[in-house]
């Protein structure tokens, strides 16, 4: 059963940790404590990730990104046994306060997962598959969503005259895109990311990293990557995590070439162990 | 926090090791040429001279030998943070060590051309130059290897103190030569070598400046200057 608690973005503490001052924040983690049944997996998590950023999380296997990630859209929750402290606010309102419906929550917060998973449909049914669920079938609107969120994904020249052909035909990078597309869909604010690149080749790789850094425009993009080069490549930002605890957050050009932290150090230029 | 070249992967600790290695070999190359140059000068002796010459030819190879290393570096294991600025710090102090090693060729040529007249007491003019300038490329060379700050830092002052030494005995190589135009020839070189000395001293405070952003990633170039 999770805990519910009430919005506290009052209860900031002053150690909230945000690089920069003129960076307006969109979401804000306070105070955050993570437990899968009795063994705690975050702690004490404070940081603010500006809006339309690209922020990363980079750190060992087991450090936590994936499980902060996940908690943005309560996804998490959907885990038994799990339960949380703490608060993480988006636009200034508690994800967990008792009036937010987690339908309207993960509304706005479109998430890309490691492996592509478009589903066994058209290309043209996988993207407007939000807007369905959200009952929204006038045929211009979902017309002019598909060719938006394929061109926002720069898909729209390869696959226009394929429409409606089975999405599982695409090429690996292909299908990762339209998972974007899909996930743009809707027009959420916030895109999360979980190793979206992992499975796919070179090529494939820059074309969504160049894809990452043209959608910073309209949205909040959280990342969590393994690659050292990608986070310094895409992201604005970076948070290293280990065991559980956020050790360092700062823009990353600073990250890659004088981390304060002697653990962030040892993590990136490969000291680690 | 110290720095470390050792890795989990041991080719880019070898790697790290070799670039340390070169920049240490072309070092000893370039002081030891530097002091030839100085033996020809005082000593009178050209064959110090042309062995300073000579041997520069090396310390070209090696600073280019330096720069492909660094590259390999960051093309086979992209290096970050702290061995980023090692990696970047070692080809600047590679070049600097091979402009040193020009302005001793320069001093070379210019001590032969000396030796063609006779002694003239004013050569120890030089010598607080040349101590001096001798002293901070060894400190620079002493604070690379012990990534040591506060002797990096202490050698941009006495950079300052060298540029003085070298204009004060410029205005007194000037009168002189007003006093006797005969030695105006040895007097000019006296004062290119002197301006060569200085030089080295600003390659050495620019070693210095590499010291500090490798250690600390400040950047002290052209601050108070």
């Amino acid at each position: 059963m999770n805990q519910q608690i009430k919005n506290s973005t009052e209860q900031v503490p002053s150690e909230v940790m945000s690089p920069s001052s003129d960076m307006e924040t969109f979401i804000k983690v306070i105070n955050f404590n993570f437990f899968y049944g009795k063994k705690q997996t975050l702690f004490n998590i404070n940081f603010a990730i500006p809006t339309k950023h690209v922020t990363s999380f980079i750190g060992p296997s087991g450090s936590g990104k994936s499980t902060l990630l996940r908690n943005f859209n309560r996804m998490n929750e959907l885990l038994p046994g799990v339960r949380h402290e703490g608060d993480i606010a988006i636009d200034g309102k508690s994800i967990f306060d008792a009036s937010i419906e987690i339908i309207a929550l993960r509304r706005r917060i479109g998430m890309v997962f490691q492996k592509s998973n478009p589903f066994p449909r058209s290309i043209y049914e996988n993207v407007v598959f939000p807007l369905r669920i959200m009952g929204r079938n006038k045929r211009s609107l979902l017309n002019e969503t598909v060719e938006r969120s394929l061109r926002s994904v720069a898909l729209w020249d390869e696959v226009k005259d394929r429409l409606h052909e089975n999405a599982l035909g695409l090429s690996g990078g292909q299908m990762q895109r339209l998972c974007i597309a899909r996930a743009i869909s809707s027009q959420p604010e916030i895109l999360l990311m979980d190793e979206p690149c992992s499975a796919l080749d070179p090529i494939a790789t820059a074309k969504i990293e160049e894809l990452i850094v043209e959608l910073k425009k309209e949205f909040t993009i959280v990342i969590v990557t393994h690659s050292m080069q990608q986070a310094s490549r895409v992201s604005d930002l970076t948070a290293f995590f280990n065991f559980g605890k956020l050790i360092e957050f700062d823009h990353t050009h600073r990250i890659f070439t004088a981390p304060i932290e002697k653990q962030t150090e040892d993590y990136i230029t490969g000291r680690f162990g | 926090m110290a720095y470390s070249r050792s890795h989990i992967l041991t080719p880019f600790t070898e790697k790290l090791d070799q670039i340390h290695n070169s920049i240490m070999t072309i070092a000893e190359l370039a002081k030891a040429n530097f002091e030839n140059a100085i033996f020809g000068l005082f000593k009178r002796d050209n064959d110090y001279c042309n062995t300073a010459i000579a041997n520069d030819e090396e310390i070209d190879l090696l600073e280019m030998q330096i720069d492909r290393e660094g590259l390999y570096i960051m093309s086979r294991f992209q290096p970050v943070a702290s061995d980023l600025r090692y990696v970047i710090s070692s080809m600047k102090i590679g070049a600097n060590i091979e402009r040193i090693g020009d302005q001793v060729v320069s001093i070379a040529r210019r001590s032969r051309k000396i030796n063609e007249h006779p002694e003239v007491p004013e050569l120890h003019e030089l010598d607080k130059v040349i101590k001096l300038s001798m002293k901070m490329f060894d400190d620079a060379l002493r604070a690379y290897t012990e990534e040591n700050e506060t002797l990096a830092l202490h050698i941009k002052t006495q950079d300052k103190q060298l540029d003085r030494l070298n204009k004060e005995l410029n205005e007194r190589l000037i009168l002189r030569m007003q006093d006797d135009s005969s030695k105006i020839p040895i007097y000019f070189n006296l004062i290119f070598i002197s301006r060569c000395l200085e030089r080295i001293g600003d390659h050495a405070a620019n070693i210095a400046e590499d010291v500090v952003f490798a250690v600390s990633a400040e950047d002290i170039r052209h601050l108070g200057s």
